[in-house]
């Protein structure tokens, strides 16, 4: 192997040897007895019970993946709303951009107990948090992509005879794209925080409350098989809107 | 008839939906166990405030929440900063470590939760150790992504002046990867707010979740909505004075 090769396979070596000290660490903990089976299984262990899990936890997907993509698709239309309403105008977006990045930047978890309070302990509060949580970071990138439309461009796109959805589409949204879809991968990971806490704190319905009751009732290979499924979901999703970022980011340039 | 100021027109818009919210709360018949009157509730705050309230402990819990918010953040600092720097030291380790990275920083951690509470129990470690995962991914991002954005023509201008090794890094990387590195660790001590204040609401064992949960469960709804407002304020605060800190520090 030359030197070169050598080069570009390094960090794929060195990758895979921290992954595979890091699942030696994990089984040995518990092999060698340092801590108790009752509180971590081993990662084979965990591999085996994952496909029983996820046929035992089927419904439960669903329901969670129903909860997420309601509160998600709520959160994202909501914010592209208000924020083109308020992006409009530069004086009503000097006005309300600090209220609603304020409302990134506060413990919503907070409010939790009021959701509650107001809308049961079905269904409802997951969507409601999760959209609550999604919105914030949306709008806020909403508002930041209109500031990327150079106004001289549409100018010129004007003079050169464009109606106003021409314009929207060759000018105005090409420069909005790049910010709108980092934006969506910021709202998708708070709306799936959002639905999780929620499930979590409900432990009624959806992979929260799964992972829930397997954690109180010590089923713990079980629950970590719970963890593992719901990370890959998540990291799945997330993974394709981060890439999708990437994609448009470059696209611009 | 000259516009208001943009801020002025904030607060105005602030003022009205306050003023609204009261009036509609009490002329509704809306029960006072959903709904409480601003009034009401800085009325309540004051009480909770100079301990005539009936809430348990108001003090010492919301000393114990801010104490594990320290103890997170500071670690998150350290950790995330160090971590950054080893990840950008060099291409291979940066390239080896950003794909993890990545993946860690794109779980939602509220899922590593269960597990945190089950290794470590449901003391106050947990809502330390949590509160360092939802915190720390950002710190180490933008330190490692701060280190890199250095002008190579820096490292070489002060190689050419005779600066050596670990005088290069204190002296001409890291000042320039400075500003960052602190956007870094203002965002990651909100993200640590967050993570502390979720697993108290969802441990309910002690602190602000205890009293939140407290007030909750007892149906003290003005309790519940001044204890939740102090809490959102703690957070704004906190949140603010770290601003002006980084503000400064970057001058």
């Amino acid at each position: 192997m030359t030197s070169a090769q050598a080069r570009k396979y390094l960090p794929l070596v060195i990758r895979l040897a921290v992954i595979a000290i890091f699942l030696a660490i994990w089984d040995l903990v518990v092999r060698l007895g340092w801590i108790d089976p009752l509180f971590l299984a081993t990662p084979l262990d965990t591999l085996e019970h994952l496909v029983p899990l996820t046929e035992h936890a089927a419904s439960d997907i669903g329901i969670t993946l129903t909860a997420f993509l309601s509160a998600f698709l709520a959160g994202v239309l909501f914010a592209l709303a208000i924020g083109f309403a308020i992006g409009l105008s530069n004086y009503s977006r000097k006005m309300l951009l600090p209220l609603l990045a304020l409302g990134v930047t506060i413990p919503k978890v907070t409010l939790l107990p009021l959701f509650i309070l107001w809308f049961g302990i079905a269904q409802t509060p997951v969507i409601v948090f999760g959209a609550l949580s999604g919105f914030f970071p949306m709008v806020i990138n909403v508002l930041t992509a209109g500031g990327e439309v150079k106004p001289n461009q549409v100018l010129i796109a004007k003079a050169m005879g464009f109606g106003p959805l021409q314009i929207f589409r060759k000018v105005t949204l090409p420069a909005m794209l790049p910010v709108l879809v980092s934006g969506l991968f910021y709202a998708c990971n708070a709306s799936m925080m959002g639905v999780f806490i929620v499930e979590l704190a409900l432990a009624r319905h959806g992979l929260g409350a799964v992972v829930h009751d397997l954690a109180v009732t010590f089923q713990t290979a079980d629950m970590y098989a719970a963890v593992l499924l719901t990370a890959s979901i998540t990291v799945a999703i997330n993974m394709a809107l981060w890439y999708a970022a990437q994609y448009f980011g470059r696209w611009r340039n | 008839m000259r516009k208001l100021s943009p801020v002025l027109a904030r607060v105005t818009l602030v003022v009205v939906l306050l003023a609204l919210w009261e009036i509609l709360t009490r002329l509704s018949s809306v029960s006072a166990i959903l709904i409480v009157a601003p009034t009401t509730i800085l009325w309540q705050m004051v009480q909770i405030l100079v301990r005539t309230s009936n809430v348990p402990d108001f003090y010492t819990n919301a000393w114990l929440t801010i104490v594990e918010i320290l103890i997170a953040f500071g670690f998150a600092a350290v950790v995330g900063v160090l971590t950054g720097m080893a990840v950008a030291s060099s291409k291979a380790i940066g390239d080896a470590f950003e794909p993890i990275l990545l993946v860690l920083y794109a779980i939602p951690k509220i899922i590593l939760y269960p597990v945190i509470v089950l290794m470590i129990g449901t003391g106050p470690a947990t809502k330390i150790v949590f509160g360092v995962f939802v915190g720390i991914f950002v710190i180490i991002f933008n330190t490692a992504a701060g280190l890199r954005q250095v002008e190579p023509d820096y490292r070489r201008l002060a190689h050419s002046l005779g600066y050596r090794g670990a005088k290069i890094f204190f002296k001409v990387e890291l000042p320039a990867a400075a500003q960052t590195i602190l956007a870094g660790l203002r965002l990651g001590f909100g993200y640590t707010i967050i993570g502390v204040l979720t697993g108290e609401l969802l441990l309910v064992n002690a602190g602000l979740g205890y009293v939140i949960d407290w007030a909750s469960v007892n149906y003290y709804t003005a309790q519940l909505y001044a204890l939740i407002v102090i809490t959102l304020a703690i957070g704004v605060v906190a949140n603010y004075v770290v601003g002006l800190l980084e503000r400064r520090w970057v001058r």
